[in-house]
């Protein structure tokens, strides 16, 4: 399954104020983020992949032209999708967020359901253990991402922390 | 594959990636291998009867405790796009400030060099290597001249820096207002309340039998303490972590206790392990550090000082200084918001391939740093084994008391904790105490950044640790600092200094921290 980032175009946040007045005092608490997709040809979205900055709650829509003849229409695919299970502290703050497919009722894209999902929570592990054979199985397309955190770590030498058996340090170096 | 699947796949994977560099997979593949001479294990149902075979042996268990063991240390993966960094700790202005922080120490530790004319790091000439090698297990009886040396910083140094973190995403402004918080900490991390601590301390209820309380003398053992040693015993013969780690929440038998926190830490002495801790005996014996005589003077400060750990005083020097030297400490950098300083070899500044991390390890000691041993020096005396036990130690939990971090865990969470809990159930006190200039939390601060190590009586840390490992947190230390608070509450009421509440708060040497958790825990009227 190869998967390949969409370019798109994300605007500037637009707060949601009522009325023309534009207050000093009393931000709004919504903001709208446009994202347009240059490339005409349709795809099949697998994944959005974000990184939270404060953002409590996550509203997506969606507009989408299922034919020539009627006109496009915005319909929502996600509803108020909790980010941050406590809006006044730092929990999932400035996490890494995807949202997959499933998550949203319909399978392909354009051909979302209009009706709104509930209220999720970030999903827990799950309580009891799913079957070790399968699971040993897909421990085969996980093997990229353990590359990729392997690759992360530091690679120290076990045990030796001099250069050639000579340690001589006069000071600290500030990067 | 559905998302939490995949999430179990990734963790399992990593898991099965970190044992397999580990002597512990040798010694499965060796056993597996020797195994194939058994009766039992016939070739057409080879991995069925092996597996038996590991069961009944006992190896299974040794590696569900090793699974266990990774498991409570390393943080569950992150999303794929999370740099290195977020794991260490996710928000932004929490790395900087560690940074700044960090920067600030290097800079104090270089001018110390500057001024003392003192090298970061030198090898020993022969006959000095000689001399340390004939008096390794009476370093103590040295007086070197550390007049000139000064500790790097000390808590109220660090309290300072966390007093004035702030989140740029945080609107409090300078002034008070409804929104600003009452006590010294100002960010707004997520922290457990009475109910929800009540949920997680579960054990440490009213109803169920303590350590430090149904073990007094006025209470029949048979009524609690019999049985629990007995039960005690029986985990030990499993040699099951995870059935330790559950038994401790109650307190650990004090016979029962050194081998109960090993096999919660997954700490078995083998022969690598005393061969690793000699290794680093040799490199202590080879380079002295500047870092050396920093930990010389915290020990002389500090544990000789005390009535109770002044004995130990060679002890600490053998672990404390192979604890410097020990680059397998680096790996905890992995999840620490702190990094290790880094050096280059004398005259090849800039060359990376002649850079090097100072000291080895990457920690450098403040002060008071020398009593997150000296309590475990009452459980072991084989000095591979004391260091193991303090090494583990440290990079599941004390490194958190002195980095700044958002994890639940952390010392900035401990601190918002306790002033939360303080001024939600004790407001007349807290707000008395704000009024005569005593914030709460510049008397408990330094009790919580030493595990109260040195201010409780031995036997009653001890049986405090004994909850560190058995919930994996050290929340309790925070819940114990309020408590405390709590049961001087009379005295505190009538001081109308700083000074005076510190001498009220300044012996806690005839505490029983049990009964204290109880009573604020799941006694006191709300």
């Amino acid at each position: 399954m190869s998967r390949v980032s969409v370019p798109c175009h994300v605007k500037g946040t637009v707060a949601l104020q009522v009325g023309d007045v534009r207050t000093s005092q009393g931000r709004p608490g919504v903001l709208v983020i446009d994202v347009t997709f240059p490339s005409v040809a349709p795809f099949e979205l697998q994944e959005i992949m974000f990184k939270n900055y404060y953002t409590a709650f996550l509203t997506i829509r969606v507009r989408q032209h299922t034919s020539t003849h009627t006109p496009a229409k915005w319909v929502t695919c996600l509803r108020d999708y909790c980010l941050m299970p406590d809006p006044h502290s730092e929990e999932g703050a400035q996490e890494y967020v995807s949202l997959f497919k499933h998550q949203s009722p319909s399978m392909t894209f354009p051909k979302w359901l209009s009706h709104p999902v509930p209220c999720e929570q970030p999903v827990p592990l799950l309580e009891g253990l799913p079957d070790p054979s399968r699971v040993s199985s897909e421990v085969q397309q996980m093997w990229a991402l353990t590359e990729m955190i392997r690759a992360s770590h530091t690679s120290t030498r076990i045990g030796r922390f001099d250069v050639d058996g000579c340690y001589d340090l006069n000071l600290l170096s500030y990067t | 594959m559905l998302q939490e699947e995949s999430d179990l796949s990734l963790i399992i994977a990593q898991i099965v990636q970190k044992l397999k560099g580990s002597n512990l997979y040798a010694q499965l593949e060796r056993q597996a291998w020797d195994s194939l001479q058994r009766p039992e294990i016939k070739l057409e149902s080879l991995k069925e009867d092996i597996k038996e075979f590991f069961k009944i042996s006992g190896w299974e268990k040794k590696l569900q405790n090793a699974v266990y063991s990774e498991l409570s240390v390393f943080p569950l993966p992150s999303h794929p796009a999370a740099p290195p960094e977020h794991l260490k700790e996710p928000l932004v202005y929490m790395r900087k400030a560690q940074g700044s922080w960090e920067k600030r120490i290097l800079k104090s530790l270089n001018s110390m060099c500057t001024e003392l004319s003192i090298p970061l790091a030198r090898k020993r000439p022969v006959g000095e290597q000689k001399e340390l090698l004939n008096k390794w297990n009476e370093m103590g009886t040295d007086e070197p001249d550390l007049s000139l040396f000064r500790p790097v910083y000390a808590p109220k140094d660090f309290l300072e820096v966390l007093i004035n973190l702030r989140n740029p995403n945080y609107e409090s402004g300078d002034s008070l207002s409804f929104r600003t918080h009452l006590g010294l900490i100002q960010v707004p991390l997520k922290v457990k309340d009475i109910p929800e601590l009540k949920e997680f301390f579960v054990e440490l209820s009213l109803t169920t039998g303590q350590l430090g309380i149904d073990d007094s003398t006025q209470v029949p053992p048979e009524l609690f303490e019999n049985e629990h040693v007995r039960i005690g015993q029986k985990v030990l013969a499993e040699q099951d972590s995870a059935a330790a780690q559950q038994y401790i929440r109650q307190g650990s038998p004090t016979a029962l206790r050194a081998e109960l926190w090993a096999l919660i830490l997954n700490i078995s002495s083998q022969p690598e392990d005393i061969l690793y801790y000699e290794q680093l005996k040799t490199n202590v014996i080879q380079h002295d550090l500047l870092v050396d005589s920093l930990i010389y003077k915290d020990v002389k400060l500090t544990a000789s000082n005390d009535d109770y750990y002044f004995v130990f005083e060679d002890y600490l020097y053998q672990v404390l200084l192979c604890f410097s030297r020990d680059t397998s400490v680096l790996s905890h950098f992995a999840y620490n918001s702190a990094s290790p300083p880094k050096s280059y070899i004398r005259g090849k500044l800039g060359l990376e391939e002649y850079a090097v991390f100072y000291p080895p390890n990457g920690v450098i000691p403040f002060h008071g740093f020398s009593m997150y041993v000296a309590p475990l020096c009452f459980l072991y005396h084989e000095p591979s084994k004391l260091y193991q036990i303090f090494r583990e130690m440290y990079v599941r939990f004390f490194f958190r008391l002195h980095s700044i971090s958002s994890h639940p865990s952390g010392i900035v969470s401990l601190c918002l904790l306790f002033e939360t809990l303080l001024q939600t159930y004790l407001p007349q006190l807290f707000y008395h105490l704000r009024e005569i200039g005593a914030q709460p939390l510049r008397i408990s601060f330094k009790w919580m950044v030493r595990a109260f190590s040195g201010y409780l009586a031995t036997d009653q840390l001890l049986l405090l640790w004994d909850r560190i490992l058995g919930y994996n947190s050290l929340e309790i230390l925070a819940v114990l600092a309020a408590a405390v608070f709590a049961f001087r509450a009379v005295n505190l009421m009538e001081v109308t200094s700083l000074a005076a509440a510190e001498a009220v708060l300044a012996d806690l040497s005839t505490l029983k921290v049990m009964p204290l958790l109880q009573i604020f825990l799941f006694a006191t009227v709300t």
